[in-house]
């Protein structure tokens, strides 16, 4: 562990919902204990039904835990809240709005003037790569272009942290390693903490200070690794040829194969 | 934008060659029917109604009184549909509760309506924007409710990340969100009231276009009838290509939230 406090704290988590479609309690979490760390890059992975999607949702604030300790800062978290900026699978850009308004979006319900916030949102643009696409509606991007804009949204409105739900997974493999090491670029510059969700191993490599694999099912965390690979070596498609990052894939994949199996 | 512009005056000019086509086939069927103009009156006997009508002031203050009772009709409709799919949708349990009520309202045809609001109200303004209001409002809100039921989570959820309060969510995101819902409503519902409009001045009311169309058949004057017909046909088309459209095509088409039927628009 490292010195000070965690920025996000969990401990014993459990987290059960009902599901929609079967009306049925559905247990999603259990005896979960996590520290976010300040400043890190943390990607969580894990197969499809380990709670990771579920374990974001409830830091968002969007899921309230049904016993354990959540805190944020040392302090309990109620609900949604703009210190925890989220970037969704599916966009959830405004198709009501120009790209510049969604980026803009956070500043506005902030109160910030039009000019001002208008200002700050095409300064994101730019950094994502996405200056010319401004006036645009989201529809008329692509899915890459898009996601490019739900990260200069979220980060305009300077969250302490960023919660990323698989932002990649809608994307075509080659935007998705642009995207990756845009990501990566980005947040050296802003050096927020990035807690992020993942079903790919190698996206998880690239992009993560560490790595926690879930196990499928509810229950504890199988493993939590640090990816001891200097961000200078971290460029596709050079990385694959890194003899640490083939360690880290094979040893990363059979925690996520084991947990599947034994499950 | 040149060819966009080539494409709409082709859609125009098809368009009028339609109508060209529906006055020639009723010029040739009039003629030989062979029966009176009282019975199946020729566009030329219309024309002059029509020209005479126009001539003495009648059509013109006819006009103007079905189009004020329409759009006060049509827009206090609106506003209670909004404020009723606002109240009820706020909370999803009320919504489900109230969506088979609004239903069953929604299927009650105006003109079952109409008696027992003469009986309530009298014949006049009143019992006229009542009926305009109750057949705006119930499929604005069924609509929107429907809207309500079905909006995507996500898009509230990504909004209270970014900080927005409960009265910004609903005004930068929920409303806008509804837009479609509250267009097909509002659509079916200024649909209904136009043909409303007509029912209700036939029985509650001395002037208007309604009142036109069945006075002139009690007067044993059809010419008149179908002036008023031909009036009300033509409203519709102003209403749609003037106000409806546009107001579509600056919103939800422009926002990529439907598909028209040529395709989506770029």
């Amino acid at each position: 562990m490292s010195d000070g406090m965690p920025k996000i704290k969990v401990r014993d988590l459990k987290v059960s919902y009902v599901h929609a479609a079967t009306g049925q309690r559905h247990l999603a979490l259990d005896n979960m204990t996590l520290d976010i760390r300040e400043g890190e890059f943390l990607v969580v992975v894990g197969p499809s039904g380990c709670g990771k999607s579920t374990l974001l949702s409830t830091i968002a604030g969007f899921i309230s835990p049904q016993s354990g300790v959540l805190e944020m800062n040392e302090r309990p978290i109620a609900g949604p809240g703009s210190d925890r900026g989220v970037v969704f699978q599916d966009y959830a850009l405004l198709p009501w709005k120009t790209v510049v308004d969604n980026v803009a979006l956070g500043l506005k319900f902030k109160g910030v003037s039009k000019t001002e916030r208008t200002k700050t949102a095409k300064e994101f643009l730019a950094l994502a790569g996405l200056a010319e696409a401004a006036e645009k509606y989201p529809h008329e991007l692509s899915g890459g272009m898009r996601q490019r804009a739900a990260v200069a949204r979220t980060l305009a409105n300077a969250p302490e942290v960023i919660l990323m739900d698989e932002p990649f997974a809608a994307v075509d493999a080659q935007t998705r390693m642009t995207l990756q090491e845009e990501l990566v670029r980005i947040w050296g510059q802003s050096k927020s903490t990035v807690f992020f969700v993942t079903h790919s191993v190698e996206e998880a490599i690239f992009l993560g200070d560490r790595v926690v694999v879930l196990q499928e099912g509810p229950g504890p965390v199988k493993a939590e690794l640090s990816v001891d690979i200097d961000r200078s070596l971290r460029v596709w498609p050079d990385l694959n040829q890194n003899g640490r990052f083939q360690q880290l894939r094979e040893e990363i994949t059979a925690l996520v194969r084991k947990t599947t199996v034994a499950a | 934008m040149n060819a966009a512009r080539t494409r709409q005056g082709q859609k125009a000019i098809k368009g009028a060659i339609g109508i060209g086509l529906f006055f020639l086939a009723w010029q040739i069927g009039s003629s030989l029917s062979g029966v009176g103009s009282y019975f199946f009156p020729q566009p030329g006997d219309v024309f002059r109604a029509f020209v005479e009508l126009w001539h003495k002031g009648i059509l013109e203050a006819y006009l103007l009184d079905s189009l004020g009772r329409y759009f006060a009709g049509v827009g206090l409709g609106l506003l209670v549909g909004l404020i009723a799919a606002l109240c009820l949708g706020l909370n999803k349990f009320i919504a489900r509760m109230f969506t088979p009520l609004v239903s069953f309202f929604y299927a009650i045809v105006e003109s079952a309506w109409l008696p027992i609001f003469v009986i309530w109200f009298g014949y006049g303004i009143t019992t006229i924007l009542t009926l305009l209001v109750y057949v705006v409002a119930f499929p604005i809100l069924y609509n929107t409710l429907a809207g309500i039921r079905a909006f995507p989570p996500t898009y509230i959820n990504a909004a209270k990340s970014l900080g927005g309060s409960r009265l910004q969510i609903i005004t930068n995101v929920i409303l806008p969100g509804l837009l479609p819902n509250i267009i097909t409503g509002f659509r079916v519902g200024a649909g209904f009231a136009f043909r409303g409009l007509i029912i209700a001045e036939a029985i509650a009311a001395t002037s208007g276009i309604g009142f036109l169309i069945f006075d002139g058949a009690a007067n044993q004057q059809t010419d008149r009838t179908i002036v008023g017909m031909i009036v009300m046909g033509v409203l519709w088309l102003v209403i749609e290509l003037f106000y409806l459209k546009p107001f579509e095509k600056a919103t939800i088409h422009r926002w990529g939230l439907v598909v028209s039927a040529e395709g989506r628009e770029t």
